[in-house]
């Protein structure tokens, strides 16, 4: 899907409309109001803040023009900078339903399906992803939920980890195993499955952090109806991998805005504040080298974004660019954090709070630092981003696997 | 020179463990983080029963060395206890411990200068502190110039869940030795409060390692345990590789200050400074390698992985850590194993 070229002029006046609009619409007291929000508040701030979005057509610029998005690349591009430069409130509640489920439906759902979903989700349905099991993690093909076709529908039985905000979700995009008998990826099936079905149990998992976002979903003889099937019977693989795959452009993109923007001013700012003992770590010359190091990674990353966005539009993005943008952000990240919880110390330890709606870098330090893992390790390990460039972007010969 | 340490004390650490697994193993902190006001009643029976009162780690190099396995054992099943602080009590017992807080001149809690009121006592980040929450009251301190101090542990400002038994150290002018003491016996008091956390700390490495080792070989990802990938094999390899230079380290540093060397504090701070390096990447591997998982606290790593954060980070972390030690040391380097001695008359300028 390509988007009509735009000049550089009405760019300009699209920055500067943009600029008005953060000014006036992003809450100056959000930081404050949302440390230490209660769930619910937390809830009702992100579905307030997305609707705010919507009116102005901000929330899914990203999706056709027909289901309310449409915006040209170059002005999402613009659109991400400001935002992340006025410090907004980022959408955490509905990245699962605005991004996958959208991309989902939109690549392999029916009309039926687009119809009933897409509409909601811009109302505020919220949508949890149901892949990662105890046992089929970075290996998610070896998944063993099951989904037993029983009459007009399916029955599914399993566990599901690691589903980030199961506890408020409508739905949940789920794969499961619909054939036991064919080798491992050929055999699975993707499904819509709604939250409030009879036989799903969401349980909390709390983290080192004190928090408990990820969840883990019990599913005992839960019944989805075949017209909740995306794809064709046991093609669930295939579904994933196409959504997956077009996941990573413009999201990491407003990531490395972030990062490179708010992310690092408080960065910044955490430097020049003064130390239990006066001093100002910004003075130390071994604290500027490693700022002037960080800002120019993340002045890279930011690059390295805007070119994987611009290929991908173009059709040209090699294969393995998703991997190096990910793999660089989520250690960037974890590295740049890092260095912040050293910078801001012992207090750092002490501030419990961090403030929802923010993003991976909301100024509590060691909160945030514990919370970069959560790049790393899902969505494809790094251990698991370098074989993929190792192999598909150099060629190099594929790591024995043992399994089929 | 030998720092190998004895058989005696490599016996002694090996029936610690033992004592410890019977008595709860890693249930231990887990019941101790619940229940804060059990935590005493957890670990000191066991180090009744193990005689670890009657070691003096002032007391020549084989008890020094039983205390050192001791606290290692106690690093390896993260008990919620200043093992290590404890032991390293007086002579005379009177205080409950020793341990080493930031600052220079006189210890106690009013040395560092920082102007702080006693309102801010408790407050982890704002002053000395030390996990020594809910245990005695009155602490000798020693800062890193060898003063020495009395100072009273604050009440705990949270629950150890966030700060894993940390809380400040407040000054008791009442307390206090009324001439501040910088004679040799606080440098060696310095010596010994820097090295024997760090054998504590070696222990939760230890640990990281053997857990990590066992998950790599038991969690089966396409087809094969993860040990069976190189990139996972190599992490693993590099972060034992840390950890096998500091326990050389650790049985240097405790070496020279058994035999009271004069450049111990020198070489107690190159290890604490060796030591949170290796922590770093060897805790930052354990985690990656465990996946998500470990960051849970149905993990064992999880649980070891909190509690060496005090250990790591006071009584300095380890920018503040280098920044002293290259302080101190300045242009004429550590004196180390292999170095030559050095001469006499070469003057050193301090910094």
């Amino acid at each position: 899907m390509t988007t009509p070229a735009i000049s550089t002029a009405d760019l300009a006046e699209f920055r500067a409309e943009v600029r008005r609009w953060c000014r006036a619409e992003v809450p100056s007291d959000w930081r404050r109001t949302q440390a230490g929000a209660s769930d619910d508040e937390f809830v009702r701030f992100q579905q307030e803040w997305f609707q705010r979005l919507r009116t102005a057509g901000f929330a899914v610029p990203h999706w056709p023009a027909e289901w309310g998005g449409g915006m040209p690349v170059a002005q999402q591009v613009v659109l991400y900078q400001e935002l992340a430069a006025h410090d907004a409130p980022r959408l955490v509640l509905g990245f699962v339903s605005i991004h996958h489920a959208a991309s989902t439906l939109l690549a392999a759902g029916t009309d039926e399906q687009r119809r009933r979903h897409l509409p909601a989700i811009l109302d505020g349905e919220i949508w949890v992803q149901g892949f990662s099991e105890p046992e089929a993690g970075s290996d998610l093909a070896s998944l063993r939920t099951t989904a037993r076709r029983e009459g007009d529908g399916f029955v599914v039985d399993g566990q599901k980890l690691w589903a980030s905000g199961a506890a408020h979700a409508d739905w949940c995009l789920l794969l499961a195993r619909t054939d036991p008998a064919v080798p491992k990826r050929r055999g699975i099936s993707y499904f819509l499955m709604d939250m409030r079905s009879p036989g799903i149990d969401v349980r909390p998992v709390r983290n080192a952090a004190g928090e408990s976002h990820f969840c883990e979903i019990f599913l005992n003889g839960v019944v989805i109806p075949a017209e909740n099937l995306v794809g064709p019977v046991d093609q669930g693989w295939q579904v994933a991998q196409s959504t997956l795959s077009a996941e990573r452009g413009m999201t990491m993109l407003e990531l490395a805005e972030r990062l490179g923007n708010a992310g690092f001013r408080w960065l910044v700012e955490t430097c020049r504040t003064p130390g239990p003992g006066g001093g100002r770590p910004v003075d130390d010359p071994r604290v500027l080298d490693r700022l002037a190091e960080l800002d120019t990674e993340i002045a890279g990353l930011r690059a390295l974004c805007r070119g994987l966005v611009e290929r991908h539009e173009a059709g040209t993005a090699g294969p393995v660019e998703a991997s190096v943008v990910k793999l660089y952000y989520s250690e960037l990240l974890q590295r740049t954090m890092d260095f912040a919880v050293e910078v801001a110390g012992l207090p750092a330890h002490a501030e419990l709070r961090k403030p929802a709606s923010s993003g991976w870098e909301s100024g509590a330090w060691v909160l945030d630092f514990i919370g970069s893992w959560e790049w790393t390790i899902p969505g494809g390990t790094s251990e698991i981003q370098r074989t993929i460039i190792g192999e598909r972007g150099l060629g190099l010969p594929r790591e024995p696997v043992v399994s089929s | 020179m030998n720092t190998e340490l004895s058989e005696e004390a490599v016996e002694y650490g090996r029936t610690a463990l033992r004592a410890f697994e019977a008595a709860g193993g890693d249930q231990i902190v887990q019941d101790a983080e619940r229940e804060p006001a059990r935590r005493a009643d957890l670990v000191e029976p066991v180090l009744a029963e193990l005689g670890a009162w009657d070691l003096d780690p002032r007391g020549g190099a084989d008890e020094l060395e039983a205390v050192a396995a001791l606290c290692r054992v106690a690093g390896w099943w993260a008990l919620p206890y200043p093992v290590a602080e404890r032991l390293a009590r007086p002579a005379d017992s009177s205080t409950d411990g020793l341990v080493v807080i930031a600052g220079t001149g006189p210890g106690g809690a009013g040395g560092t200068g920082d102007g702080l009121g006693a309102g801010d006592a408790g407050l982890v980040g704002y002053g000395p502190a030390a996990p020594v929450a809910g245990l005695g009251r009155r602490w000798s301190t020693v800062t890193f110039d060898g003063g020495r101090g009395i100072a009273t542990a604050a009440p705990p400002a949270t629950t150890p869940r966030y700060g894993a038994f940390v809380t400040g150290l407040v000054d008791d002018p009442a307390l206090v030795p009324s001439q501040a003491s910088r004679d040799g016996d606080g440098l060696a008091d310095l010596a010994l409060g820097l090295v024997l956390p760090c054998w504590t700390l070696l222990g939760m490495l230890d640990r990281a390692i053997d857990l990590t080792r066992a998950h790599v070989l038991a969690r089966e990802q396409f087809g094969q345990p993860l040990a069976r990938f190189q990139g996972v094999q190599f992490q693993l390899t590099d972060a034992e590789v840390e950890r096998l230079g500091v326990e050389e380290l650790a049985k240097y540093a405790l070496w020279a200050v058994a035999t009271g060397r004069g450049e111990a504090v020198d070489d107690a701070l190159a290890l604490r400074l060796a030591i949170l390096e290796a922590a770093d990447q060897v805790f930052r591997v354990a985690h990656q390698l465990h996946g998500a998982m470990g960051f849970c606290d149905e993990t064992t790593l999880s649980w070891i992985s909190r509690y060496s954060q005090p250990a790591r980070r006071l009584p300095l972390g380890l920018s503040a850590t280098r920044d002293e030690l290259t302080r101190r040391i300045g242009r004429a380097g550590l004196a180390g194993p292999f170095a030559p001695r050095r001469e006499p008359d070469l003057e050193v300028q301090p910094l």
